[in-house]
């Protein structure tokens, strides 16, 4: 099942074979350990010391490095210019024409960057080590409703097909003259000829998904036979409680040491 | 629950979810200052009821993020249910049949949106967007407003005129909705005539 629309990168590592709420649990913390313990560097030290080398075992360090830095970059930049020169108030240190960097707000930014980093970087590592299905399945078996493993998967399976749809729309519009580019009025009224025919057109295919829903039991009662088996051990069970441990622990820390200051 | 989740509305949700995607992606073509990224959940939300609307959303975000493709959507993920929530709530109490009281409701909507999003945007993101509106935040920084008001600044100017658009599209697929299609969902009786 992996397809265009997922980073998922199949390796045979250790990181791979582990269940899927293995890797919640290990995301989860790496969240919240990155944002609720205060300090500029925390988010950096999850990024570096618990991201970066599960991603090495997992064999996706290089893919996990330049999405992370691809997608954190704009923002660096971004909150660096405008935190850093437009602070109010803060200590001097470095003047650009009638603007300074200010101390404060280069922090500030530079905290801002851990944690962007950090969460993307957590989100990259469970979309390249864990594959959807899995995902939904352990979701399922552990009560979660079947709806919403349908609707999951169903989105992952259709998205790169809209995305063809959509593009073979903007070329049949071009072919019959609307035009895409010049300026922004234009733009805007090529915009309608484009979404209209492209979710009319799926809607009303809903219909027939709908009916082979029901043809293939969807809406019956009662236990159904997976044929994916997802491995579990003991020592995951124990892990992902520890992992449990430590985010209640991190958020205890976090309000501690903020009340402290 | 039941009465607004019919398999209709389960296989309405997957679609309405790619179409926020691929119509966020010819927005990105399109080169357009606005997002254009809920279209499905707000439809969702006016056919199918603000439970299927919350949801459409927040999955939206979640799945689009956790693909990997833009882990930057997935913080922002109750934001995106609580407009397909207020979509299905406007419908419910009549807004949708007349536009303009619809596109109230999608006014509304995006200062919602803008209040709700900045405390995410600015502990997670330090308030800016990496994008062209950061220059609005730019603007108030340098005249002196926090952090967290530079960010709602932003989102209220930006927030507003998307989700009217947004709102507007909507409302334009649901007239040309076959009659046959729409008088399925929970909502037929409040949809425009």
């Amino acid at each position: 099942m992996a397809n265009a629309f997922s980073l998922y990168a199949p390796r045979p590592s250790g990181l791979h074979r582990l269940h899927p709420l293995t890797m919640l649990a290990v995301v989860g913390f790496c969240l919240v350990a990155g944002l609720a313990l205060p300090g500029p560097w925390v988010p950096y030290l999850v990024f570096l010391f618990v991201i970066l080398p599960l991603a090495a075992w997992g064999q996706v360090l290089p893919n996990l490095l330049s999405s992370a830095l691809k997608i954190a970059l704009p923002f660096a930049i971004s909150v660096f210019i405008i935190q850093g020169l437009f602070w109010t108030g803060g200590t001097p240190i470095a003047h650009l024409g009638p603007l300074s960097f200010k101390s404060e707000g280069l922090l500030f930014a530079a905290q801002s960057t851990g944690r962007i980093l950090a969460v993307v970087g957590a989100f990259l590592l469970l979309s390249l080590t864990v594959r959807p299905d899995t995902l939904m399945i352990a979701l399922d078996q552990r009560g979660a409703p079947k709806a919403l493993t349908y609707i999951v998967l169903a989105t992952i399976q259709i998205a790169p097909r809209f995305q063809a749809k959509a593009n073979t729309i903007l070329d049949a519009q071009r072919a019959r003259g609307l035009e895409t580019e010049g300026g922004i009025g234009r733009r805007v009224r090529a915009l309608l000829p484009l979404v209209v025919p492209l979710v009319l057109g799926s809607i009303i295919d809903i219909e027939e998904r709908a009916m082979s829903l029901e043809a293939r039991a969807f809406s019956r009662e009662g236990k159904k036979t997976s044929l994916l088996v997802l491995p579990d051990s003991a020592a995951q069970k124990a892990a992902r409680v520890a992992l449990l441990l430590a985010m209640a622990a991190a958020v205890a820390i976090g309000i501690w040491l903020r009340r402290a200051s | 629950m039941k009465r607004s989740f019919n398999t209709l509305t389960l296989a309405l949700i997957p679609v309405a979810i790619a179409i926020n995607i691929a119509i966020g992606q010819i927005i990105v073509l399109l080169k357009l200052p606005i997002y254009l990224d809920s279209i499905g959940t707000v439809l969702v939300g006016m056919l199918a009821g603000p439970l299927a609307g919350l949801i459409t959303g927040a999955l939206s975000n979640l799945i689009w993020g956790l693909s990997g493709l833009n882990p930057t959507y997935t913080p922002f993920f109750y934001v995106a249910a609580v407009i397909g929530l207020l979509a299905g709530i406007f419908t419910r109490i009549g807004w949708a049949r007349r536009i303009w009281m619809w596109a109230l409701g999608g006014l509304i909507t995006g200062v919602v949106a803008a209040i709700i999003s900045a405390p995410t945007s600015a502990i997670v993101f330090g308030g800016v967007t990496g994008a062209g509106t950061d220059l609005i935040v730019a603007a108030l920084r340098a005249s002196g407003a926090g952090i967290m008001q530079a960010t709602f600044g932003q989102g209220i100017v930006s927030d507003p005129v998307d989700k009217l658009a947004t709102f507007l599209v909507v409302f334009l697929i649901v007239l040309a909705l076959p009659l046959r299609l729409r008088v399925r969902f929970p909502n037929a009786e409040h949809l425009p005539k």
